[in-house]
């Protein structure tokens, strides 16, 4: 089928769509990889940085770090935001075996920053979704 | 294995969590450097501004 002036072929869409989808993947498992992979050198540090400070703030704070096993609603967002900051998640449960510090207000901000640095990248994971779609600049 | 763990003051977490949101903010937000350097600084001010202005509005209800 040939393609209309100004559109791409239908395997064309096809093939951005699938792009489009690894660069998402590839960004949320690690921030910033998928402005790498787009060569936005500077964003890419940017939401790594965030990303992973937060992350990494959060855990030497001894936040809590959510399971999927939650019964209440706020457990449950809290997976979730918690989720988005990738392999930071996967290794804070990995490693995370002493527990939330509710002792003091520092586990409470560290809290914070875990789900803080999800939300982080899953901005990031749009943004990159965005320049591969070639929606964004 | 992380048991060690870190202590900061209300104000160092928040100085702290605004310039690591800030910077976020300011790489999905602008396409140039300069405009990107300015823009995150002035999220960073606004984000400490509220936070003290919030702050200084919920005083009479701690005590």
């Amino acid at each position: 089928m040939m393609a209309t002036e100004g559109s791409l072929p239908t395997s064309g869409v096809k093939q951005n769509s699938a792009n489009s989808a690894f660069i998402a993947m590839a960004a949320w498992i690690v921030p910033g990889l998928g402005h790498l992979l787009l060569r936005r050198w500077a964003r890419a540090l940017g939401f790594f940085l965030a990303s992973a400070g937060l992350a990494l703030t959060g855990l030497a704070l001894r936040g809590e770090v959510f399971s999927s096993h939650s019964n209440d609603p706020f457990g449950a967002l809290g997976f979730l935001a918690d989720l988005g900051s990738g392999i930071f998640y996967f290794v804070a449960r990995i490693f995370e075996t002493a527990g939330p510090d509710i002792s003091h207000a520092s586990g409470d901000w560290g809290t914070r920053f875990i789900a803080a640095s999800g939300i982080v990248n899953l901005l990031g994971v749009i943004d990159a979704f965005g320049i591969a779609r070639g929606r964004r600049g | 294995m992380l048991a060690a763990s870190l202590h900061l003051s209300h104000f160092g977490a928040m100085v702290f969590f605004a310039l690591l949101v800030s910077v976020a903010f300011a790489c999905a937000g602008s396409r140039n450097i300069q405009t990107r350097i300015k823009y995150a600084l002035w999220c960073f001010l606004l984000f400490l501004a509220i936070g003290v202005g919030i702050a200084w509005l919920m005083y009479p209800l701690s005590r």
